[in-house]
């Protein structure tokens, strides 16, 4: 367990249109969420400051859910960071409809690596904590957090369910 | 149990950190922390107490001692949240590889 999330993933495919597939909604639609459900976007500016508002709705006709990114950095075809929450339908944020103990905001960092034709995407995940002050503090102390927790925690899980 | 203060605000300060690492070798007094640390004990109680209302330590007396000791449930939270955010991801990055493989067919 680490207080960050890492994901690698090799795409067969050139990093300008994966990038595309991250930045574009005609092209986000048909993958970012659950097959079948109902992906809307409210709103599409991507450029630092921008938003990206976007509801989807279960196929079997459960609540609507609507999620807001923020972009903080974007550099065509290498890299985007942004955050993201649950919101409502105008903007605001909401706590998490799956746990009502974590509502929190994450930075999400994308980066976007080509070899030879193939696209390797690394996500980031780490979370924000609510207030402005917690999150200068979460971010002045992040890499101590990151170095202190990775791959550690795991052993930390183990030995606290005993 | 602060309302205010999250495990993750919580953890995100070094000390605090440090001493949430150093408890996993076992509970230990304020004292021990504060010398492990090298820390000034005051200082060490003032984290303590925010690790604890954050619901990460708990405190019991031992003689004329209190010990303090990791409290499981938030870690195993924490991991809850990080693997639900894993499960969603990963399933998106693979309809993405479907998608991409469809638009350069």
């Amino acid at each position: 367990m680490s207080t960050q999330m890492e994901i690698t993933y090799t795409f067969n495919a050139p990093r300008e249109l994966v990038f595309k597939a991250f930045t574009e909604s005609q092209h986000l639609r048909n993958w970012w969420g659950p097959k079948g459900w109902d992906f809307q976007v409210a709103k599409a500016d991507f450029q630092p400051g921008g938003v990206f508002h976007y509801s989807q709705k279960p196929a079997d006709g459960g609540d609507i859910m609507w999620v807001k990114f923020e972009y903080s950095e974007i550099v065509t075809s290498e890299k985007i960071v942004y955050t993201s929450f649950f919101s409502d339908e105008e903007g605001n944020v909401v706590r998490a409809p799956f746990d009502a103990n974590w509502p929190l905001k994450t930075l999400n960092t994308l980066t976007f690596i080509e070899d030879k034709g193939k696209t390797t995407l690394t996500t980031i995940i780490v979370p924000v904590s609510p207030t402005e002050e917690e999150y200068k503090t979460f971010f002045s102390s992040r890499e101590i957090v990151q170095d202190g927790f990775s791959g550690t925690y795991d052993q930390l899980a183990e030995y606290l369910k005993i | 149990m602060g309302e205010n203060i999250t495990t993750w605000s919580a953890l995100a300060e070094p000390n605090r950190l440090h001493i949430v690492e150093l408890l996993r070798g076992g509970p230990l007094t304020v004292g021990e922390i504060a010398e492990r640390l090298g820390l000034r004990q005051p200082q060490v109680s003032k984290h303590l107490r925010v690790l604890s209302d954050s619901g990460l330590v708990e405190v019991y007396p031992r003689a004329n001692r209190r010990i303090y000791k990791l409290r499981p449930q938030p870690f195993l939270e924490l991991n809850d949240w990080i693997h639900s955010f894993r499960t969603i991801w990963e399933g998106r990055l693979e309809r993405l590889d479907d998608y991409l493989r469809e638009l350069q067919e």
